[in-house]
């Protein structure tokens, strides 16, 4: 479904991503991993289109996406969470739902789609005209994810929805991609927290100083002595 | 005395009302675009000068005029953003600052060379109206009603329309909105757009108060100025606010002195506001 | 710098030397004057950069313009106080006046845009409080000042003097140019601009630092309001206080290069042979079309020429032959 072909970003002259290629293929869960600094986000950002790659090549359902505006790959039905729950703070949360589904493709689906989420998210439901800002960092995280499913994408990339949240809410978080799995998406997920994020990968990349070091399922990802001691802690 | 005060008060409140519809354009596109408008005065006066053009020259009924007038600067607004605001989107600040600024020398010159320097007007007689020993304008009134309308209007268009939702969210984030499906670029041109037309209604109210001469639009700068950043540079319901706040003020002592010194108090406002609380009044210590 | 400074001092020596001989070979009368004219705004526009390359851009300079303008020739015209003092008191209260103005913008860290709006007002402040002494000043109207030639009152027939005069004053500017880029001043005022943050805890103290160029700044361009109104002896708010004056004083330097010693230099000659070649060629049915190119033009550098003409060439040089700016 997503094919990234040897792709390299820039930031003026600092390289962040270096021949990078990974495949997510329809109604996988794939995660990358990697330390601080490793090109993570940089790589969804590349995907989505916020950076340009200068080379390699990023297809989506066999099109060519690379180079193309954002708002027309999310178009196209690739939707992001951005790290750190990004939400637009001053809007309420009804409203932060409905920017999600500005593309043309999911204005017409709008409202049933959000009703079907204030019914997964009975919280979101009950602040829904409480201004974004004021919600708790797993509520926001909530929203962030809710949001993106607005758009009708078809592949949901998230950055790190586990950062910074307490444990009870980093479980509620992975039982909802859990859930968003078994209903279809296909999903890639950047993480940290390689343990969790394991659990629910079908296929996984590890990236270091914007190269990919190692790739595998999770078998060989668990039994790999370096990624056992460096990122399991085990 | 006491009624001429009285009298300023309220010119003040009802003058405050088309300011507040002023500020508000400027302060969309800097909350919108990020980029501060400094030529925004100057295209009410191009605007006064359009629909002068078109009902004199073109002898458009009045409320036609005033139509095309309000559409032709909507058009040069998003001309604006064409022409030097896309090509400065990354440039420092004050480039952009300075580009706006000769923008000024370029839109008062033009008017200068297409229609002179005299003052022009287009003579309309409005009765005043008398409450016991006060005399309101009815050209001053119909001028608020009109600008308190209009801002009604925008407030819905920006929380009732998924364009409007879109300019706030591109205002509090652009990266994000982009991450939505949003195309920042014709954001800004829409917001472009109804800033430039929104100096066409203000031009338009204006009709029946002023004549208009090229360098008409200077003091409508820096009082819009004033205003955003009285309230808060983006701040909206600050703008606002602060609108009547200035109208009155300056209302009042321009009876009490001059207009100059009146003028002259906004801008120390403006100084001082900027050194020590450029948050605005309503704004959150930043 | 040093490899290539005898192309630099050349360069330096030529220019200098078709300035002064310029009035010789002039044919007339007028064209001494353009040439004093572009001399003055030089002067003028030389000294705003001082402030200006090193990130504060003032839009405000027609406060020390206005100041030096006006109060001399008040003090003439109503006490008959000798020129030579009256151009002390308004030097000396422009520099009070930036010290004031200067001091709480540092004070409350204003910089950048935010500093550039805040001169501005300031400009459009001094402007209207001239307006609002219409009793003293003569408002919008502007006054004249009373004729009385001989150095005494520092007012002359011959253009000459003049242009000569204020030569040396644009003389001075650029060797004190040359002795700020020598001074630890200098780095000081580089690094406050990379980083105020950064440069405060390197132990520099960044409001006296912007104090002196200010003061400096100001002094000298008030000098220069005081030469307008001794060479032109008509002064009004419009022209000589103001936004108007302010903008079109930081666009000179802009158009020719603030970064460059003779960038403020290029852009006044460019801009008053342009001023006046429009004025005359087209007439008073026109006025106002070389204000419309000129801003077009203006517009054009801003947006793809950002350096200015001498900063871009001298970039343009050094890639291609290694020529040393100057
Ligand atoms: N806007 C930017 N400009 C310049 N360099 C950047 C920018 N954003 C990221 N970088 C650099 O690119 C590299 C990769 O950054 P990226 O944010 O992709 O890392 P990450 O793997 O997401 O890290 P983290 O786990 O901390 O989120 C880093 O070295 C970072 O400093
Ligand atoms: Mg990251």
């Amino acid at each position: 479904m997503l094919t990234v072909d040897a792709i390299d970003t820039y930031y003026g002259e600092f390289q962040a991503l270096e021949g990078v290629s990974l495949k997510v293929e329809k109604g996988q869960t794939v995660i990358v991993v990697g330390p601080n600094g490793a090109g993570k986000s940089t790589l969804l950002k590349t995907i989505l289109g916020l950076q340009k790659a200068r080379t390699g090549s990023i297809k989506f359902q066999g099109e060519e996406i690379s180079g193309l505006a954002p708002h027309k790959v999310v178009e196209r039905g690739i939707s992001m969470v951005p790290e750190g729950g990004r939400v637009f703070p001053d809007l309420s949360v009804q409203d932060n739902l409905r920017v999600g589904s500005y593309n043309p493709v999911a204005r017409p689906n709008a409202q049933r789609q959000m009703e079907q989420i204030f019914s997964l998210f009975p919280i979101l439901s009950d602040r829904k005209r409480q201004a974004a800002g004021s919600l708790s960092g797993g509520e926001r995280q909530m929203l962030a994810i809710a949001r993106s499913l607005m758009s009708c994408p078809q592949l949901i990339m998230l950055d790190e929805p586990s950062l910074g949240l307490a444990p009870l809410v980093v479980n509620m978080v992975f039982d909802f991609i859990q859930q968003m799995k078994k209903e279809g998406y296909a999903i890639l997920l950047v993480e940290q927290n390689a343990n969790k994020a394991l659990k629910v990968a079908d296929y996984a990349y590890l990236v270091e100083s914007g190269k990919l070091v190692y790739e595998g399922d999770r078998d060989s990802f668990d039994k790999n002595p370096y990624i056992k001691t460096a990122y399991l802690g085990l | 005395m006491l009624e001429e005060l009285l009298m300023a008060f309220i010119n003040g409140i009802l003058l405050g009302g088309v300011l507040a519809l002023l500020a508000f354009g400027l302060n969309l596109i800097f909350g919108v675009v990020k980029i501060i408008h400094m030529a925004y005065g100057q295209f009410v006066m191009l605007g006064f000068y359009f629909i002068y053009y078109f009902h004199t020259a073109w002898h458009m009924p009045l409320l036609v005029a005033m139509a095309g007038g309000i559409v032709v600067m909507g058009l040069l607004g998003m001309l604006v953003q064409l022409l030097i605001i896309n090509p400065l989107l990354n440039a420092p600040r004050l480039n952009q600052l300075l580009a706006l600024a000769s923008l000024i020398i370029v839109l008062e010159n033009l008017a200068q060379v297409l229609w002179g320097a005299d003052y022009r007007g287009i003579p309309i007689s409005m009765p005043i109206i008398q409450f016991g020993d006060i005399f309101i304008r009815s050209s001053y009134l119909l001028a608020f009603l009109g600008a308190i309308a209009t801002l009604g209007i925008l407030y819905l268009f920006l929380h009732k329309t998924y364009f409007g939702l879109a300019i706030r969210s591109v205002a509090q984030d652009v990266e994000i909105a982009k991450g939505m499906g949003i195309n920042p670029k014709v954001i800004y041109y829409i917001t472009l757009a109804a800033g430039g037309a929104l100096t066409g209604v203000v031009a338009a109210f204006f009709i029946p108060i002023y004549t208009v001469h090229p360098h008409f639009g200077a003091s409508f700068t820096l009082m819009a100025f004033v205003i955003v950043v009285f309230g808060g540079m983006g701040n909206l319901m600050g703008g606002f606010i602060s609108a009547f706040i200035i109208g009155v003020v300056t209302s009042i002592t321009a009876v009490l002195t001059s207009t100059e010194v009146a003028d002259i108090l906004a801008l120390v406002l403006f100084i001082l506001m900027m050194m020590v609380r450029p948050q605005g009044i309503l704004g959150a210590k930043a | 710098m040093k490899r290539n400074s005898t192309t630099s001092k050349i360069i330096t020596v030529g220019v200098l030397l078709i300035i002064a001989l310029a009035p010789l070979l002039a044919t007339s009368e007028y064209m001494v004057h353009i040439g004093t004219l572009i001399l003055l705004w030089a002067f003028v526009s030389t000294a705003w950069a001082y402030m200006a390359r090193f990130g504060l851009v003032s839009l405000g300079h027609g406060v020390f313009l206005g100041i030096g303008a006006y109060i001399p020739v008040m003090l003439f015209n109503y006490y008959g106080v000798s020129p030579w003092l009256g151009m002390l008191a308004g030097v000396g209260a422009a520099v009070l006046v930036a010290a004031i103005l200067g001091y709480s913008c540092f004070r409350f860290g204003l910089i950048g845009d935010y500093f550039a709006l805040v001169t501005l007002a300031m400009a459009e402040v001094v402007s209207l409080a001239i307006v609002a002494c219409r009793e003293v000043t003569g408002g919008s109207l502007g006054c004249t000042l009373k004729a009385s030639v001989g150095w005494a009152s520092f007012q002359f027939d011959d253009k000459r003097y003049f242009y000569y005069i204020i030569f040396v004053f644009l003389l001075l500017a650029l060797y004190i140019w040359r002795l700020i880029d020598k001074s630890r001043m200098r780095l000081a005022l580089t690094a406050i601009e990379e980083s105020e943050l950064a440069a405060s805890s390197m132990g520099v103290s960044i409001i006296r630092f912007k104090m002196g160029i200010t003061l400096l700044s100001a002094g000298l361009t008030a000098m220069g309001g005081v030469l307008y109104a001794q060479y032109i002896t008509y002064i009004n708010p419009g022209t000589i206080s103001g936004v108007g004056v302010s903008l079109s004083t930081c666009f000179k330097a802009i158009l020719g290069g603030m970064f460059n010693i003779f960038g403020p230099l290029a852009g006044s000659a460019i801009m008053v042979s342009l001023e006046e070649y429009f004025r005359i060629s087209f007439d008073t049915g026109f006025l106002g079309v070389s204000e419309i190119i000129f801003g077009v033009v203006l517009l054009v550098m801003i947006i793809f020429l950002p350096k200015g003409i001498v900063g871009s060439v001298s970039e343009w040089l050094n890639k291609r032959f290694g020529v040393a700016r100057s």
